[in-house]
């Protein structure tokens, strides 16, 4: 069955593993006291948690293909938010977006003089980009808005309804919305799946459509073009293409450039689009997410979104879970991805892998009955932790650039 | 007419060492020009000079009469000259095909990689050569003799006029070393210069038109091939007789010191590359194992080091069943082992060389106790081993990638001989050793076998393997099809046990 599955086309079968997701939520949601796994409001806000996630991730991508340690992503985010926000102001909304990437990738520049040309450790690098960029955007913030630590009202650049499945209009003429008519029908599973999408199809920011467009847009580019073949032996074996004539320092500074420009890109949407105001604080770690992300989805484009929309969900959820339900019911939802982790591990006769994945689940589960509600810390760590656990399960699978992280000197082999 | 490469008072110093010092090469048009030398005689480092990836520090290079100053290897590849480098420069995780397009990708708009046109050149190129190996495997699956064929198919897809063979024959087998000479003579034909360096002198003398021989970085000859013999040329390299491995008397004992009992290893496809070994290696014996690449003889190895999961079968060490411990455990047990890629599982590149001497060893003393590392202890081991195995070096803290390739790999050599091993995993001992220290090197195992060292070997040099070993077996598709007797074979009956050929005729032992 799993040959049939490597068979057919990458968006089937990615349809098909939401899909199965998505029944999974609402097999818990039937056993649970909660309605908000499967809300369109719950799909809404995954989306808008996720963007910025996905966006410093895939930055991330850029940057660590090319075999440099971004962990200065928070940082570019937050130059993003700034500029983002004070272009929004002062030249309107698309123009905001613009200058956000601009911001974004000034950062980029500072960490690419720093490790590229300088040699600095890049997480060292990294870290004092994100001390900096706090106190260089306090500082505009109090210079240009005369508060340390808002702005004024920013404009978005809007948002669409698809036209027929959500409602959306075209040409003026209000198309019917399907989406919400299945989720009326009140079918199981079928009206979940339903309201889901409806949550990722109506009022969809163009910042998403964009993000999730670069997806494709990004494996074409670092699969299958010249730029991203030569970006990609910066991370992987310097030395070779030095030898084949290729000029390493050049693409390492545009991947990271690149890098910081996503990851302001990501700032300039928390500011214009979530927001709606510059706030010192609101990029909330999304950076680090971010590269979590990055880690998660195995330096792969599709594999960062499906990270990011992952840990959205988990954020997404908690936003208006005040009572802690749904959050318990996610506990369940651990259960069972524990549960199958075991038995894929225990297929392949990885014993501490099956033993320790049992553990976690009967964990999971045994705190999913002793519990009514979950403390809101739980979903806050949660990503951190989905990562860990990729790392324990998953360390063999995963394909990291090889040179990522190392020093390196033209002529020196 | 002027000459391809002239390269006059080339002078190039590093930190204690003066790698070339006032250097001339003269190599004409359309010949094959061989640079011989020991260990750390500066040829290397003269090519990479050549090849824009170094700059010199005092003289002048001429590229077909052009005065040229090259400041990166674009520079060199614009002139037409193209580099098999000494050691891999291929990326793990790329495809074959875009390690060898890279650089020179087609590309239609967009800068979109034509893989088609890439593709359709290659094969084309690769016939020629002979090389059948799937482009679209990624390089981490390849053994080191295809390594070292996609390097060279990487220098003839982009044609150059002038090409650099730093050692492009250390891990390759007799047959496909006579298909490498074969295509460099055609590539001569069409008006291609070659530089070649080698260390085995009968392949240097086979294939060259003239060589340029030096010694503590100095050009101490130039000559035409015509009667010089490999005695003669040796002894302007080291000054010393050419030497032959030859058996010496039998110090197999009765005691069984590896064995391998039904031993079979799957790949990551669940596919048996290694299948139902048996094997006893005794105290005093050396066991080659003969065979292509690709037949199971790196999980083999691997299986014997620690890092193969074992499917089925055991691994025992006098005795004592150790197929399901650790790779610490089986080194601090007495196992030894030379890798056959010394960039890649054989030292760590940036750091000192008394580090690299207690890489394996870290927990056993000279080098350290359980938790602590015995700096001066391993100093001083690393003197030792740098003074008996002669390494040339100005000094241990230099970092490994410092060393000239020969030289790192007598550190391994030296660091694993030295640890009183009780059995020795030894992939291509003397790849890229000078004709001098190979005999040496060579010495030192059989001194260590008559001590009661048992040994596997796997080499490439057949004359290494059936100079050296008490026993040879023929591995083919994961088994052992044969067991032959080195008094009894010539290399060319190995080669031909190796593809299969004799064993149809009804030659298995
Ligand atoms: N990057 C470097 N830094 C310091 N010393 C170096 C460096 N590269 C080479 N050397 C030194 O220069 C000398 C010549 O080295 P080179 O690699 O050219 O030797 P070689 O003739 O190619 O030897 P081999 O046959 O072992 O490959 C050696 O003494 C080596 O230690
Ligand atoms: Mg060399």
């Amino acid at each position: 069955m799993i040959a049939k599955l490597n068979d057919l086309p990458a968006w089937a079968r990615w349809a098909l593993y939401a899909a199965f997701g998505v029944l999974l939520l609402t097999i818990v949601q039937s056993i649970s006291d909660t309605e908000r796994l499967t809300q369109v409001a719950t799909a809404r806000e995954m989306l808008r948690f996720a963007v910025p996630i996905f966006l410093a991730g895939l930055g991330g991508l850029f940057s660590e293909r090319a075999g440099v340690v971004n962990i200065g992503l928070e940082g570019m985010l937050i130059l993003g938010m700034w500029f983002g926000a004070w272009g929004s102001i002062t030249y309107g909304a698309w123009w905001g977006l613009a200058i956000g990437i601009f911001g974004g990738m000034l950062g980029g520049l500072l960490h690419a003089i720093a490790t590229v040309t300088f040699q600095v450790d890049h997480i060292i690098s990294g870290v004092a980009i994100n001390i900096l960029a706090p106190a260089i955007t306090r500082y505009l913030s109090e210079e240009i808005w005369a508060s340390p630590t808002t702005s004024p009202r920013t404009s978005a650049v809007g948002d669409w309804d698809v036209p027929f499945l959500a409602g959306g209009t075209v040409f003026g003429w209000e198309s019917p919305d399907l989406l919400l008519t299945i989720s009326q029908w009140e079918i199981w599973y079928l009206s979940d799946l339903a309201q889901l999408s409806r949550g990722l199809l109506r009022g969809t920011s163009w910042v998403a459509i964009i993000a999730i467009a670069l997806v494709p847009f990004t494996v074409w580019l670092i699969w299958r073009t010249r730029f991203g073949l030569r970006l990609r032996i910066c991370g992987e074996k310097p030395a070779a293409g030095e030898a084949q004539g290729i000029n390493i320092i050049r693409y390492k500074y545009i991947a990271v450039i690149i890098s910081g420009g996503l990851a302001g890109l990501g700032g300039a949407f928390i500011s214009t689009e979530l927001s709606g105001l510059f706030q010192g604080g609101n990029s909330a770690g999304r950076g680090f997410i971010g590269l979590a992300a990055l880690i998660f989805g195995n330096w792969r484009p599709g594999g960062v979104l499906l990270g990011a929309l992952l840990f959205g969900y988990v954020f997404g959820l908690d936003l208006r879970d005040l009572d802690g339900t749904a959050s318990h019911a996610m506990l369940l939802v651990n259960a069972i991805a524990f549960a199958g982790v075991g038995l894929w591990a225990f297929t392949r006769r990885r014993k501490a892998d099956t033993i320790i994945a049992a553990i976690l689940g009967v964990g999971a589960l045994f705190w999913w009955i002793v519990a009514d509600t979950v403390p809101s810390w739980w979903s806050n760590t949660l990503p951190y932790v989905v990562v860990l656990l990729v790392l324990v399960f998953f360390a063999q699978r995963l394909r990291m650039p090889v040179s990522l992280g190392m020093p390196y000197r033209k002529g020196e082999t | 007419m002027t000459a391809a490469i002239e390269l006059t008072g080339i002078t190039k110093r590093f930190p204690g060492v003066i790698a070339n010092d006032n250097v001339n090469l003269t190599v004409e048009k359309g010949e094959i020009h061989a640079v011989c030398g020991e260990n750390g005689a500066g040829k290397s480092t003269l090519m990479k000079i050549l090849y824009g990836m170094q700059a010199p520090d005092e003289g002048t290079m001429k590229v077909n009469g052009e005065l040229v100053n090259f400041s990166s290897p674009t520079d060199a590849i614009d002139r037409g000259i193209g580099m098999v480098h000494q050691h891999f420069m291929l990326a793990d995780q790329l495809t074959v095909l875009e390690n060898i397009i890279l650089g020179a990708e087609p590309t239609v708009s967009g800068g979109r990689i034509n893989f088609k046109e890439a593709e359709a050149h290659l094969s084309q190129v690769a016939d020629e050569y002979g090389l059948t190996i799937d482009v679209n495997q990624m390089v981490e699956s390849l053994e080191v003799g295809e390594r070292q064929r996609v390097e060279i198919i990487k220098v003839l897809y982009r044609g150059a006029e002038i090409l650099i063979l730093d050692e492009p024959t250390a891990v390759l087998v007799p047959q496909e070393v006579e298909a490498l000479f074969e295509n460099m003579r055609e590539l001569k034909a069409s008006g291609a210069t070659i530089l070649f360096i080698d260390h085995k002198l009968d392949e240097v003398l086979e294939i060259s038109d003239s060589m340029t021989v030096l010694r503590h970085g100095k050009t101490v000859a130039t000559m035409k091939n015509d009667g010089v013999t490999a005695h003669e040329l040796a002894e302007l390299m080291v000054g010393s007789e050419l030497p032959t491995p030859d058996t010496s008397e039998s110090t197999v004992t009765d005691d069984v010191a590896l064995e391998l009992k039904d031993l079979t290893v799957l790949n990551e496809d669940g596919r048996q590359v290694v299948h139902d070994i048996n094997l006893r290696i005794h105290r005093g014996e050396i066991v080659g194992i003969a065979g292509v690449e690709g037949n199971g003889q790196g999980e083999l190895v691997d299986a014997i080091i620690g890092t193969a999961d074992i499917a089925s079968g055991t691994v025992s060490f006098h005795g004592r069943d150790i197929t399901r411990e650790s790779v610490r455990k089986r080194r601090e047990a007495g196992l030894a082992y030379v890798p056959e890629d010394r960039h890649h599982e054989g030292l760590l590149l940036s750091s000192p060389l008394w580090e690299n001497a207690a890489l394996g060893h870290q927990t056993q003393s000279p080098y350290g106790s359980n938790w602590w590392l015995d700096r001066d202890g391993a100093r001083a081991q690393t003197e030792l081993i740098r003074e008996q195995f002669d390494v040339r070096t100005p000094n241990i803290d230099v970092s490994a990638h410092a060393l000239s390739g020969g030289n790192q790999q007598k550190l391994i050599i030296g660091r694993e001989l030295t640890s009183d091993p009780e059995v020795l995993v030894a992939a291509h001992p003397t790849r890229g050793i000078d004709v001098g220290a190979q005999a040496a090197v060579w010495d030192d195992i059989r001194a260590a076998r008559r001590n009661g060292l048992a040994t596997l070997l796997i080499s490439a040099d057949l004359d290494e393997l059936i100079g050296l070993s008490d026993t040879i077996v023929v591995m083919l598709r994961g088994e052992f099809v044969a067991t032959l007797a080195p008094a009894d074979v010539t290399p060319r009956d190995l080669g031909a046990y190796m593809t299969g050929a004799a064993l149809q005729n009804g030659g298995a032992a």
